[in-house]
């Protein structure tokens, strides 16, 4: 393997690697703005800017290969002086309103303004501001505090592929905003906030609900589809504040979908049942299970495909005590959606349960069904049956065949196994306390078949 | 360790202290200047950098405070607690802001912290009260001083 020398230290690398990021891989930070690895480089921010010998200039660290004996610094003094220009070129224009702005804390811009920047600003002009167009229901656009990375503009057009975002104008009054001002169309808009370095482009969602330092992260699986992206839930106070993509090459890069980021929101209504429920009116755990023990003749049980492995174990154990059938429901078919991330199965473990052999419900006969599921699947064609919930429920799913709701966890609130499209058995991680009197899966079979007297 | 130390005569039967102390008393009863003040006619002067009750600088009937949550964050006792909205003329501004002023142990680090010169503590000392409300936005907003 070739080797590089970094600031001293010795790097392998293979052949086409930038500077960048073998310099991360080694440890060594080099600060950038408009290189993002997921997108294609266009080296114009000029943050990256590194010292090579035997190459007279500075060169940009995101657009030049390494090669084999290269020796690179980072922080000589030419660099440093070089990188103070940069910030203060780049700031010119900036409001500097990290106070009221949502990427405060979590900005590079900032980071790197007060890492190599200057306390003072020389500049003594009017500053150039802009009038901000509205740009759909997910992105809140403040133009003064663009640095024209335009990080935006790749990823609509390389990785939404959709090119909406255009730099209109040219130098000092270059203007980013979407094609003939029209709001955004991509199904995966949560992303430019995610990829913009300063709070030019913020999540509507998210903004002025919590500072960004509160935030506790869980890293953790989305349950939206068959992908089952790698995902980070923010939180605070047992209560989810936003979702973030997680880097993974083999099942979504650095991306997710509007969808899935704000598909939380449901499993924090207050319309969630959250308290165990039988023939019309509210009961302790105990109470419940009781009444519905001396009802189970002619059972089936129905697994939807958005449960975990051990959720469907539990509830497997249950229908062999009860010696009743098993099956599954849910659409079961899965295909692309777009060509980028969302499937058409919207169940994080369709691919599980297929993988475990059940067969699927085809309106089978039955006189009580128990549909288990996690809120994600819609709920069988039932027509009369009557038909007992456990698992995650809305009060507007209550039918009048309804006899009784045994309120579950959401996969913000579970740990557990679920196996994307790809054949990849992916972890979920709970995030959030339980709400309510809910109870997992595993618990409400044991209580069920072992009785017991936990209230 | 203990130790045990030889005492004289006098020291033992303490007399003579119980003289020499009540000599002090006496002293400074008679001939000494008083320091007790006939509060509340009477007050104090205190330093302009006394920490008493919190208000929030306003500029032209404005609150200053843009909720930007660096008082909550640096706060010791945890017991600033806003809520950030956004108006037509204002991006962001405080919607709740309420400090809990039996948590609040007047370290004035709110204060330090302001980026936008908002929060004040005043000169202000007696905050005495039947209730245990907060010190919510509205009361917040008087201005109490000239900081
Ligand atoms: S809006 Fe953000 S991502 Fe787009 S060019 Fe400006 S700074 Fe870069
Ligand atoms: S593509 Fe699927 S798994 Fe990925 S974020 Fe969207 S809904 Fe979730
Ligand atoms: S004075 Fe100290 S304890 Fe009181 S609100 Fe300010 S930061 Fe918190
Ligand atoms: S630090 Fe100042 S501007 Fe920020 S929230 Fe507190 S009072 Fe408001
Ligand atoms: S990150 Fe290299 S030039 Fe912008």
């Amino acid at each position: 393997m070739p080797k590089c020398i970094i600031d001293g230290r010795e790097a392998e690398f293979s052949v086409g690697e930038n500077i960048v990021d073998i310099a991360k891989r080694i440890g060594v930070s080099i600060p950038v703005f408009c290189y993002h690895p997921g997108l294609s480089v266009v080296a114009q921010c000029r943050m990256c800017t590194v010292e090579v010998e035997k190459m007279g200039k500075l060169q940009t660290g995101c657009s030049t290969p390494a090669t084999d004996g290269m020796v690179i610094h980072t922080n000589s003094q030419k660099v440093l002086d070089a990188r103070q220009s940069t910030m203060e070129f780049l700031l010119v224009n900036h409001p500097l309103d990290c106070p009221i702005c949502d990427k405060s804390g979590e900005c590079d811009l900032q980071d790197y303004s007060f890492e190599h920047g200057s306390q003072y600003s020389r500049y003594t002009e009017e500053r150039r501001t802009y009038v901000d167009l509205d740009m759909g229901p997910v992105i809140q656009k403040n133009m003064n505090r663009c640095i024209h990375c335009t990080r935006c503009i790749r990823f609509a057009d390389e990785i939404a592929k959709l090119p909406e975002m255009v730099a209109m104008q040219r130098g000092n009054a270059t203007e980013i905003t979407t094609a003939d001002g029209r709001p955004l169309e991509t199904d995966y808009a949560g992303n430019y906030s995610d990829i913009c370095p300063t709070g030019s482009l913020t999540l509507k969602d998210f903004r002025f609900h919590k500072r960004a330092w509160f935030l506790k992260k869980t890293p953790t699986i989305c349950a939206g589809c068959s992908r089952g992206c790698s995902i980070e839930l923010q939180t605070h106070d047992d209560h989810v504040y936003r979702i973030i993509p997680r880097e993974n090459q083999a099942v979504n890069q650095y991306w997710m979908c509007d969808e899935g980021r704000f598909m939380y929101h449901a499993y924090q209504e207050e319309s969630r049942l959250c308290v165990p429920w039988f023939d019309g009116q509210e009961l302790a755990w105990q109470e419940a299970l009781q009444q519905l023990r001396a009802k189970m003749t002619g059972a089936l049980f129905l697994v939807a495909t958005d449960l975990t492995h051990e959720e469907v174990d539990a509830v497997s154990q249950l229908a062999q005590f009860y010696g009743a059938q098993l099956l599954a429901f849910g659409s079961d078919t899965d295909a692309d959606y777009d060509a980028i991330l969302r499937r058409t199965n919207m169940a994080a473990n369709f691919h599980g349960l297929k993988r475990r052999g059940l067969s699927w419900y085809a309106g089978q006969k039955a006189e009580l069904v128990i549909i288990v599921r996690a809120g994600r699947t819609k709920l069988p064609q039932l027509g009369e049956t009557p038909w007992v919930g456990m698992g995650v429920f809305w009060e507007k799913e209550k039918t009048p065949s309804c006899q009784g709701i045994l309120p579950g966890l959401s996969y913000l609130e579970k740990n557990g196994t679920v196996t994307n499209f790809q054949g990849t058995d992916q972890a979920l991680k709970q995030a959030v306390a339980v709400p309510g009197m809910c109870r997992s899966v595993p618990e409400i079979v044991m209580q069920w078949m072992h009785g017991g007297e936990r209230g | 360790m203990l130790l045990s130390k030889k005492k004289g005569f006098f020291t033992r039967i303490y007399i003579v202290e119980i003289i020499q102390g009540l000599a002090i008393t006496l002293k400074n009863f008679f001939f000494s200047r008083k320091v007790t003040i006939q509060y509340p006619e009477e007050r104090r002067a205190y330093s302009d950098r006394f920490r008493g009750l919190h208000y929030i600088k306003a500029t032209n009937g404005v609150e200053n405070c843009t909720a930007c949550m660096l008082c909550p964050t640096v706060c010791p006792a945890e017991c600033i607690h806003i809520e950030a909205g956004e108006q037509a003329d204002k991006e962001k501004y405080p919607v709740r802001f309420e400090i809990d002023l039996l948590r609040c142990c007047f370290c004035g680090m709110c204060e330090e912290a302001c980026p936008k010169d908002a929060i004040k503590l005043s000169a202000i000392y007696e905050m005495a009260t039947h209730s245990r409300e907060v010190l919510r936005k509205d009361m917040l907003l008087e201005q109490r001083g000239n900081k």
